[in-house]
């Protein structure tokens, strides 16, 4: 391929750590080698780094926040929710305005013990037993996806976007089918989900002003949650919705506001994180040609092929907790009401943590990464369920399209909060 | 003989500790975590000591 850029960060001395401005909305756009030696600089000399918030369309600017970039300091403040708590807001910088946490005021910005009745209720849906009665639809949706991709490069000049074609339909008809979304209301699905999570990415969104944008997707998918759990009353299926509407845990039941929140989280979770491991790995694969090949040739290495990938593209850079008291922390002293963005996309990549961190190792074990969050109460929900989906995906790509090749740059999206990209050119070369 | 405990306020059901040591651990039709060797044999320490050390929720010991 001639595309090659290095993945690694690129190694420039003469970086000055007062110029690096991770709230600079250009920053995001860079590619992942300028982006990582900024991690790794941050990590070395300055582990608690302290920037001003990026000012946003509509909303006031804090106070500004800590960037912590190394995988113990991040797995500390994940492990204490009592003193670094999620309920300011766990995916914004800013405080989210009441508007807003009406309808995002799902359990990852919530602190238990709100949190942990709501947790316990939709986690029985999502244990690794539960999910075993899944694999059979997840490999069907797959291998329905990589068809429809192939036979639509086929019919015309043998190119495809690995986004759109590939990487986007896979975890949104996954995420749809379990929860029984209905065909024709899976574009609303798609656009609002990415509309809330393009973090103001004017090229995803029409409106011009991104909070309202926002508030318009998040009624759309209330109102559409809504109609779908009054069905599900009064004929209930074996998909997820019913299944929510009616579990209860200690005689306790969700609401339908709180239902309308969890779907609007699971979807936006589920969809976005789950297409930027499988774009960002094939992507990540295409330039590791000799892995690519040991990997499919070997069917046992999917296990930890997956976490790798995961610590990889960390499809999540960051999430947010704010101190609820002073205090010090591996002799970083903070005040209440002070903000952490816990960059899981620099803990990845820890030297003190992962042997050649820069290197992509699919059999990488032990490999304790922080792609689905630290050790505490807001871990992915969905771990299990991305795990499968990845590794179905990426062998049934092996079977179905050995001959994928990408064939140009990818465009990124330009948001600090997902690593994710728009556009993946690819070609199939029909050379099996 | 080592003990596996379960510090139930923590525990928040996410299966970590099923998918890392499935004979040992299973979480129920109500997503309440049975233990089904308290007591685990020397052939499943070393997946529950697995499950311990990975809990996301750090709602395992295991006393030994
Ligand atoms: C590769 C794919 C995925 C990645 C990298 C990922 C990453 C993450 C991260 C970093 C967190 C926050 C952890 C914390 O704050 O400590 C999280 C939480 C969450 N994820 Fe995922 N996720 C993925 C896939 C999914 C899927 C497929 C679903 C559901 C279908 C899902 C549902 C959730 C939910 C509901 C939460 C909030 C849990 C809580 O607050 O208790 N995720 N995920």
């Amino acid at each position: 391929m001639s595309v090659n850029t290095p993945a690694g960060p690129v190694d420039s001395p003469e970086l000055d750590i007062e110029a690096i401005d991770l709230s600079d909305r250009d920053f995001w756009a860079e590619p992942p080698a300028v982006r990582h030696a900024v991690f790794d600089k941050l990590r070395a000399e300055r582990p608690f780094a302290w920037f001003a918030e990026p000012t946003m369309e509509g909303m006031e600017a804090g106070p500004g926040y800590w960037a912590v970039t190394r995988l113990a300091d991040l797995d500390a403040i994940s492990s204490e929710p009592a003193i670094f708590c999620s309920g300011q807001g766990a995916v914004s910088i800013q405080d989210i305005p009441a508007d807003l946490s009406e309808f995002y005021g799902s359990m990852i910005s919530m602190d238990d013990p709100r949190h942990a009745r709501i947790r316990r209720i939709v986690a029985k849906t999502f244990t690794p037993r539960m999910l075993e009665q899944v694999v059979d639809s997840v490999v069907g949706i797959v291998d329905d996806v990589l068809a429809e991709a192939r036979a639509k490069a086929e019919a015309g000049d043998g190119t495809l976007d690995v986004v759109a074609d590939i990487a986007a339909p896979i975890p949104l008809r996954i995420i749809c089918d379990m929860m029984g979304v209905p065909e024709e209301d899976r574009l609303l699905v798609l656009n609002a989900s990415n509309t809330i999570l393009s973090g103001g990415d004017p090229e995803l969104t029409d409106e011009a002003d991104p909070l309202t944008a926002l508030l318009e997707a998040g009624m759309a998918m209330a109102e559409l949650m809504g109609r779908l759990a009054a069905e599900r009353i009064e004929n209930p299926t074996d998909d997820l919705t019913t299944a929510l509407v009616n579990s209860e845990v200690e005689g306790e039941k969700l609401t339908h506001q709180e239902i309308a929140s969890f779907f609007i989280l699971l979807l936006v979770a589920g969809n976005e994180t789950t297409r930027t491991a499988i774009a960002q790995g094939l992507l990540a694969l295409s330039e590791n040609p000799e892995q690519r090949a040991r990997w499919m040739a070997d069917p046992s290495m999917d296990k930890t092929a997956v976490e790798e990938i995961v610590r990889w593209v960390s499809p999540v850079t960051w999430m947010r907790r704010t101190a609820t008291q002073d205090g010090e922390l591996n002799g970083h002293s903070f005040k209440e009401g002070d903000k952490f963005l816990l960059f899981y996309a620099a803990a990845n990549r820890d030297a003190e943590v992962f042997e050649n961190p820069h290197q992509l190792d699919l059999s990488r074990n032990p490999n304790p990464h922080v792609g689905f969050g630290g050790h505490g109460p807001h871990f992915c929900l969905g771990a299990h369920l991305a795990r499968r989906e990845l590794a179905v995906t990426f062998r049934r790509l092996f079977e179905i399209c050995p001959d994928l090749e990408i064939t140009g740059e990818p465009a990124r999206l330009r948001s600090s909060f997902v690593n994710g990209l728009k556009r993946l050119p690819a070609r199939l070369t029909g050379q099996r | 003989m080592s003990r596996v405990q379960v510090d139930r306020d923590r525990c928040v059901g996410s299966g970590v500790c099923e998918s890392l040591a499935p004979e040992v651990f299973e979480l129920d039709d109500d997503g309440v975590l049975q233990v089904h060797r308290e007591e685990p044999g020397p052939d499943d320490l070393d997946a529950v000591r697995d499950a311990v050390q990975s809990c996301p929720a750090r709602a395992l010991a295991l006393a030994e």
